[in-house]
C-alpha cells in the first residue's frame, strides 16, 4: 500500500454536548491515494469539515484509526503531530486565516520558520511559491491590501511552500465570487496535474465536479463515493 | 524554529501595540531607577565620608569630649554627663600610655579674620599644638606650618587655608604679612594646597594658630581635642583600650558605667558611615523587590490578556506547524523582552537622574557600574518567572478550538 497516502478505518467523532453525545463522524472509512482529487460533499452538518481537520492533524478521532502516509497518527506525540502539518499536509481554510500584520512574504514563509530553514533559503522559497500563484509582484502587501482572491492564493502559496504530500482546502472559494472562484479551481487544476493530492471540501456541486472522485457524507456517514466522469 | 526567528517573532509582536508595551513595561522601570539611583546617591556619600576621614589617618585617634553620636538620646545624656577634656588629660596620656607614640591637643572655635578693611567671617579658626600639627595631612602650599619654638611660645602666628588667602590677598604674597584675629595681630607663615569642597562645604575655609596662643588668649575653659598616634598600628584596639583606661581613671569613673567621653577612629566612623547606609541600602532593596513582584504580576496578567487575544493567531501557527515549545518560546521571549526593556529603560532613566542630581545639588552621587548588568539579570529573571505561566497558556491551547474563535 506504498501509494497510499490517507487510511481512515471505523473513524468516530463524538462531542460531549450536554446530556446526549454528539456524533459528527459515525464509523468512516476511506482511503485516499497519491496524487488523487477528492471532493467531500454533504450538507451542512454532514461532518464535512470534521472530517477534514481530522485529516489533517488538527483534532483527533474518538475512536478508530488514521494512518497517514502508514504511520498511525493517534500514535503521534505532539512534536509529531506539529511536524506532520508542517511538512506533510497544507491547509487551505475557507477564511484564508492568513496573519493580518504580516505581508504576503512572511505569511507563507511561516512555515519554513517552523521548518528551520535559514532565513535566505526561505526568503527564495517563500518568493517562488508566491510566484506560481501568480503574486510574485505583490509579495510585500498585508493581506487588507489584496482582493479575496489574492489572499486565497497567499494561503495556497503557503499550503504548498514546504511540498506537502498533501493539499487539504475546506470550502476554497466559499468567500470568493464566482470568477474569482474559477481561478481558484484552475490552479487547484493545475497543482494536481503537477501531482499534488488535493482533498476539497465542498457544499458546492459544481465545485465537487473538478475533482475526480467525489465522497457524499450525510448525517457523519459515508453516503456514496464515486469516480466522476471527467 | 530557530532561536533567532523566535526573538524577531516577539520582537515585533512588541512592538505592534507600543503603547502597552510602554505602559506595562513602566511598572519595572520605575522599580528599577529608583534602587539605582539610591545606590548612586549612597555612592556618592560614602566617597565624601572617605574622603572626610582620610584627614584621620588610620594609625591616629581623636580622643573627645563627644565621640560619634549615635542618635537624640545618646546626644542629650552626653551633653549632661560628659566631662571637657583639658590638656591636663593629654599630659597624663602622654606620661601613662606606652602604646602611644604622640599625643597632641587642639580646639576649634568660629571667628574672622580680618585685614585692613577686608574681612572674612565664619572662618574655622583652629588651635593646634605642635605634635598636633605633625600628626594633621597638610600640604603647604607656601611658606611653612609653626616652628616647634612658635607653638611652645604663643608665638602670634598662623598658618591659613586656601579661601582665607583668596579673599583677603587676592594679588599679594601673604607671607609675613599680618592678619587681625579676635582683634590681635597674627604673621603670615604659611598657606595651605587648595582642598575643593565636598558636598557643599569647603575645605579651605580655616586659619591655624598654635595652641598656647590660643590658652594665652582665651584661658583654659572649653573642652580639647586630643590627638593620639599609635606606636604600631596593628595594636590599634589594644591602645585605645590602654587610653581608654586612662581617661577612666582621671574621671573616676566605675567600671560599670559608659565611657563620658568619646573616641573618634577612622575604622569607627567608616563602620557606623556604613552600619547607616546599610540599612539605608536595604530597605531600597525591599521596597524594589515589591515593586518588581508587582510588575511582574502586571506582566503576566498582560500576557494572559494578549494570549486571549491571540488565540486565533496561536491556531494558525499551530495549523502550519509550530510545535508546543515554538509557541511557549514566543510568548515567554515576549515576557523577558518586555521586562529587559524596563530595566535597560529604568538602567537609563537613573543615569539621568544621578547626571542630574550630581550637576545640579551638592550631592556627589555616582552611578554604580555593575547596575545596569544586575538590572537586566534580574528583571529578565522576573520576566521568566511571570511569562512562564501564560506561555504555556499559549502553548497548549488545542489548534482547531483556536481556529475556531473568532477574532476580538
Amino acid at each position: 500500500m506504498d501509494n497510499t497516502l490517507i487510511q481512515l478505518e471505523n473513524v468516530w467523532k463524538t462531542y460531549e454536548v450536554g446530556a446526549e453525545p454528539v456524533h459528527a463522524l459515525r464509523d468512516i472509512t476511506f482511503h485516499a491515494l497519491r496524487n488523487e482529487y477528492v471532493a467531500i460533499v454533504g450538507p451542512s452538518g454532514s461532518g464535512k469539515s470534521t472530517l477534514m481537520n481530522l485529516i489533517g492533524c488538527l483534532d483527533t478521532p474518538t475512536r478508530g484509526r488514521y494512518l497517514l502516509n502508514g504511520r498511525l497518527v493517534s500514535e503521534m506525540s505532539d512534536n509529531e503531530l506539529a511536524h506532520a502539518r508542517n511538512r506533510e499536509i497544507g491547509f487551505v481554510f475557507q477564511t484564508f486565516n492568513l496573519l493580518s500584520r504580516l505581508t504576503a512574504q512572511r505569511n507563507v514563509e511561516l512555515p519554513l520558520v517552523y521548518g528551520g530553514m535559514p532565513a535566505k533559503e526561505r526568503i527564495a522559497c517563500a518568493a517562488e511559491a508566491l510566484e506560481a500563484v501568480g503574486l510574485g509582484d505583490r509579495r510585500r502587501h498585508r493581506p487588507n491590501e489584496m482582493s479575496g482572491g489574492q489572499r486565497q492564493r497567499v494561503a495556497i502559496a503557503r499550503a504548498l511552500v514546504t511540498r506537502p504530500s498533501i493539499l487539504l482546502a475546506d470550502e476554497p472559494t466559499g468567500n470568493l465570487d464566482t470568477t474569482t472562484g474559477k481561478e481558484i479551481l484552475r490552479l487547484f487544476d493545475e497543482l494536481h496535474a503537477a501531482g499534488n493530492t488535493i482533498i476539497l471540501v465542498t457544499h458546492n456541486p459544481v465545485v465537487a465536479r473538478h475533482a475526480r472522485r467525489t465522497i457524499s457524507l450525510l448525517d457523519g456517514k459515508v453516503e456514496s463515493d464515486v469516480v466522476n466522469g471527467h | 524554529m530557530k532561536w533567532s526567528d523566535g526573538i524577531n517573532i516577539a520582537f515585533f509582536s512588541l512592538l505592534e501595540n507600543p503603547l502597552r508595551t510602554f505602559l506595562t513595561l513602566l511598572g519595572i522601570a520605575m522599580g528599577v531607577t529608583a534602587v539605582i539611583f539610591v545606590v548612586s546617591v549612597i555612592e556618592g556619600l560614602n566617597l565624601y565620608v572617605a574622603d572626610t576621614v582620610s584627614d584621620l589617618s588610620p594609625q591616629v585617634v581623636v580622643l573627645d569630649k563627644f565621640g560619634v553620636i549615635k542618635g537624640q538620646a545618646n546626644w542629650l545624656k552626653a551633653q549632661r554627663r560628659n566631662k571637657d577634656l583639658t590638656p591636663a588629660d593629654a599630659e597624663a596620656i602622654r606620661r601613662q600610655a606606652t602604646l602611644v607614640d604622640k599625643v597632641g591637643v587642639s580646639r576649634e572655635h568660629g571667628g574672622g579674620v580680618r585685614r585692613g578693611s577686608e574681612r572674612v567671617t565664619d572662618v574655622d579658626i583652629r588651635a593646634v599644638s605642635a605634635e598636633a600639627l605633625e600628626m594633621m595631612p597638610l600640604e603647604v602650599a607656601a611658606g611653612r606650618v609653626f616652628t616647634p619654638f612658635e607653638a611652645e611660645h604663643a608665638a602670634h602666628v598662623c598658618f591659613l587655608g586656601y579661601d582665607i588667602v583668596d579673599k583677603l590677598f587676592s594679588h599679594q604674597d601673604p607671607i609675613g604679612r599680618n592678619v587681625t584675629i579676635w582683634g590681635r595681630g597674627f604673621r603670615v607663615v604659611g598657606v595651605a594646597q587648595k582642598r575643593g569642597s565636598v558636598f557643599g562645604q569647603s575645605r579651605d575655609n580655616f586659619a591655624m594658630i598654635p595652641f598656647s596662643t590660643f590658652l594665652k588668649i582665651h584661658g583654659a575653659h572649653g573642652s580639647v581635642h586630643i590627638t593620639i598616634r599609635a606606636r604600631d598600628p596593628q595594636r590599634m584596639a589594644d591602645t585605645v583600650d590602654e587610653v581608654r583606661g586612662i581617661m577612666r581613671a582621671r574621671h573616676h569613673l566605675r567600671y560599670n558605667l559608659e565611657d563620658d567621653f568619646g573616641i573618634i577612629s577612622a575604622k569607627g566612623l567608616m563602620e557606623f558611615w556604613q552600619s547607616l547606609t546599610q540599612m539605608i541600602f536595604r530597605v531600597a532593596v525591599f521596597v524594589v523587590s515589591i515593586s518588581l513582584v508587582v510588575g511582574g504580576i502586571v506582566i503576566m496578567n498582560i500576557m494572559l490578556l494578549a494570549v486571549v487575544e491571540r488565540t486565533r493567531e496561536i491556531g494558525i501557527r499551530k495549523a502550519v506547524g509550530a510545535r508546543q515549545r515554538d509557541v511557549l518560546f514566543q510568548f515567554l521571549a515576549e515576557a523577558v523582552m518586555l521586562c529587559a526593556l524596563g530595566g535597560a529603560g529604568g538602567v537609563a532613566l537613573a543615569w539621568l537622574c544621578t547626571w542630574g542630581v550630581r550637576s545640579a545639588t551638592p550631592l556627589p552621587a555616582r552611578f554604580p557600574l555593575w547596575a545596569p548588568i544586575l538590572a537586566v539579570a534580574v528583571t529578565s529573571a522576573v520576566g521568566i518567572f511571570f511569562g512562564l505561566h501564560p506561555a504555556r497558556k499559549a502553548a497548549q491551547l488545542e489548534p482547531i478550538d483556536a481556529l475556531r474563535t473568532e477574532e476580538i
